[in-house]
């Protein structure tokens, strides 16, 4: 090499139009929004183990048999909900449990009026500082319309509730 | 000096970088934690296992021998595709059969990463007497694995149990009629399709012969035999297509003489035999029919098949007579409780 | 500028240069955990345990022959609680495949997803 300065001018241009590159790049892609990217992870799994959850006690294990989550919000049993509830959700494969918490609650409507009763209040042990990402999974619950039935907290006529349950990672 | 230059503005510029990229947050999400690719696969398999039944599926995947693994595209757990989270405990078995499957076959059929990821499925049965069965493949989990839990349900095959309750019901009165002058006794079952596959029972609970074992056990076959003999000769088993409107035809079977596992299994009193014994039988008669076997025959939706347990003993030795009907009577076909399971896949 | 001295120049930007094709390649890298987040986003967002349970809901509501106060439940409550609209009608039994089957006609809409789906049950 005789004289290589042109050379060093070339790269010099090279490296300056890569970090002119690099500065639009980052400018443009700040303009598209993402919210926080790793929280969406553990949403969604415990989103799809509690709709699971929710599904498989609405599902009876014979046919014309039991079912929990309509027997459980008809008699307004608080204690077998959560406690049948949480041990679906706790379940691991390797016997250990995991540690979920939740509370729920049932919606239905009155003539024009959407009201919300609670099924299964926080336990009050468990500090719930409001800071935890829970996750709101629903089902809905058919309850057959039956006057004999006076201790339903839902009147007598058939109607079709909604059950909320939130779950949330202590 | 250029360095100095150079060297000044581009560390300006990667304050700058750092101070975008951080108060951007997802701009660069996961180039500290790869994990984030490791849930989406695992959370896609899970749903391949947990919704969807696989494919092919009549007849389904898991009735597929050795030479025949090349055509299982996908392997889901679920009984159809209206029935998530519903699992058939036939596909479980096969699926965990691991010397059946080895580590590319789950990749290739139930993972589908461009990348050989490794793996651990498991899957956790609770049965109704309070004990666990836990069924696993794959390796042990490093930290830092993809991970999704499915609570699932887990359907077992009904069995269609004949035992002593049934005695007066099919036997030939005594004395015999007409019947009694032949020294052939034959006992049917019948599998009416049309009535099975009636779409106003919920698939869940549905007895559908083209995806599950057929399950007939003929139990105190001691109390069906005559006077005081000891056992009774099997002849054979056959199969028949029953119409409403044509007498039944003898359907053609590949081999009768030929022990076919993947197809059928008859047990003898305990012992293993084909589908014309010629052998005594005093105590249980048990005829498991697969998927791959219903699968040979021409059947559609509004077919009746007949299974014909063909008894010859002169004189005979056993009165058994009558159709027994594989249906929705609990009396005719017990079904067992859906079990409630935890699966995990982690993918790595 | 480049004249004088330059010898060291080439090292630093030659090291420039190899930092920046690093950074590219571990952008490229990385694409796979973008896919992973924006599954994972496309996963919440699209309701398919929600369609599914209303899906259920509907053939529920078939089943306790169609009481008029069970679907204004259901409309009113997926608006005032999950904000869907949610509109189905179920004609009468017609004879498919030799079965008697009710037409069901869904229609599901929560803004960023819409479903629709005629069917029979």
């Amino acid at each position: 090499m005789v004289n290589d300065a042109g050379q060093l001018y070339t790269m010099e241009g090279i490296a300056a139009g890569l970090i002119m590159i690099l500065t639009a790049y980052i400018v443009v892609s700040t303009t598209s929004i993402y919210t926080t990217g790793d929280t969406h992870i553990p949403d969604m799994q415990l989103e799809q183990l509690g709709s699971d959850v929710l599904a498989m006690m609405d599902t009876p294990d014979s046919n014309g048999g039991e079912n929990q989550l309509v027997e459980f919000v008809q008699n307004n049993s608080s204690t077998e909900f959560a406690e049948t509830f949480l041990r679906y959700c706790n379940a691991k494969t390797d016997g250990t449990r995991d540690n979920l918490h939740m509370s729920a609650s049932v919606t239905y409507r009155e003539n024009s009026e959407i009201k919300e009763r609670p099924l299964v209040a926080v336990a009050p042990d468990e500090t719930w500082t409001g800071r935890e990402s829970a996750v709101r999974v629903t089902r809905w619950v058919q309850l057959d319309e039956n006057a004999s039935r006076r201790d339903d907290p839902y009147g007598p006529r058939a109607r079709a509730v909604l059950v909320e349950v939130l779950l949330w990672r202590a | 000096m250029l360095s100095l230059d150079l060297l000044a503005g581009f560390t300006i510029f990667l304050l700058a970088l750092i101070m975008v990229v951080s108060m951007v947050p997802g701009l660069l999400a996961g180039l500290e934690s790869s994990s984030i690719d490791y849930d989406a696969v695992a959370y896609r398999t899970g749903v391949i296992l947990v919704e969807d039944p696989g494919w092919p599926v009549y007849p389904p995947w898991e009735s597929y021998n050795e030479d025949q693994k090349e055509e299982i595209i996908r392997m889901g757990l679920a009984i159809s595709r209206d029935t998530p989270n519903i699992l058939l405990s036939t596909k479980v078995e096969k699926f965990f059969n691991r010397t059946f499957f080895d580590d590319d076959d789950y990749r290739n059929k139930a993972i589908f990463g461009d990348i050989p990821y490794s793996y651990n499925f498991s899957l956790n049965i609770s049965n109704p007497d309070g004990t666990y069965e836990l069924k696993q493949t794959g390796s042990p989990m490093p930290p830092g694995y993809g991970y999704i839990r499915r609570v699932v349900k887990i359907k077992e095959p009904g069995v269609a149990e004949i035992d002593e309750s049934f005695k007066d019901q099919y036997t030939i009165s005594d004395p015999p009629g007409d019947e009694g002058s032949s020294t052939a006794r034959n006992f049917t079952v019948r599998l009416d399709f049309s009535h099975l596959l009636d779409p106003a029972i919920n698939p869940i609970y549905q007895i559908d012969p083209r995806t599950e074992p057929v399950n007939v056990t003929i139990t105190d076959f001691g109390g069906y035999l005559n006077g005081t003999y000891e056992n009774a000769t099997l002849a054979n088993v056959t199969f028949w297509k029953a119409g409403r409107d044509f007498p039944p035809v003898s359907l053609p079977w590949l081999s009768f003489s030929e022990e076919k596992p993947d197809s059928y299994t008859l047990y003898l009193d305990g012992d293993s035999h084909n589908l014309t014994p010629n052998t005594s039988v005093n105590s249980s008669i048990s005829l498991v029919l697969k998927p791959a076997a219903i699968s040979l025959f021409p059947l559609d939706q509004n077919s009746i098949l007949d299974i014909r347990f063909n008894f010859d003993d002169d004189p005979p030795r056993t009165n058994i007579t009558g159709t027994h009907l594989y249906d929705y009577n609990a009396t005719n076909v017990t079904h067992l409780d859906l079990k409630t399971a935890v699966l995990e896949v982690a993918i790595w | 500028m480049a004249r004088l001295n330059e010898e060291g120049q080439w090292i630093v930007l030659m090291g420039l240069l190899v930092a920046v094709a690093l950074f590219f390649l571990a952008l490229i890298v990385n694409q796979s955990a973008l896919v992973g987040q924006t599954t994972s986003e496309a996963v919440l967002e699209f309701p398919k345990n929600d369609i599914r349970d209303l899906r259920s809901a509907i053939f529920d509501y078939i089943d306790a022959e169609c009481n008029e106060e069970v679907e204004q439940d259901i409309i009113a409550i997926s608006l005032e609680r999950k904000n869907a609209v949610v509109s189905f009608s179920v004609g009468g039994p017609q004879d498919v495949q030799g079965h008697k089957m009710h037409p069901v006609s869904i229609h599901y809409n929560n803004g960023v997803t819409a479903y629709n789906e005629t069917t029979h049950y």
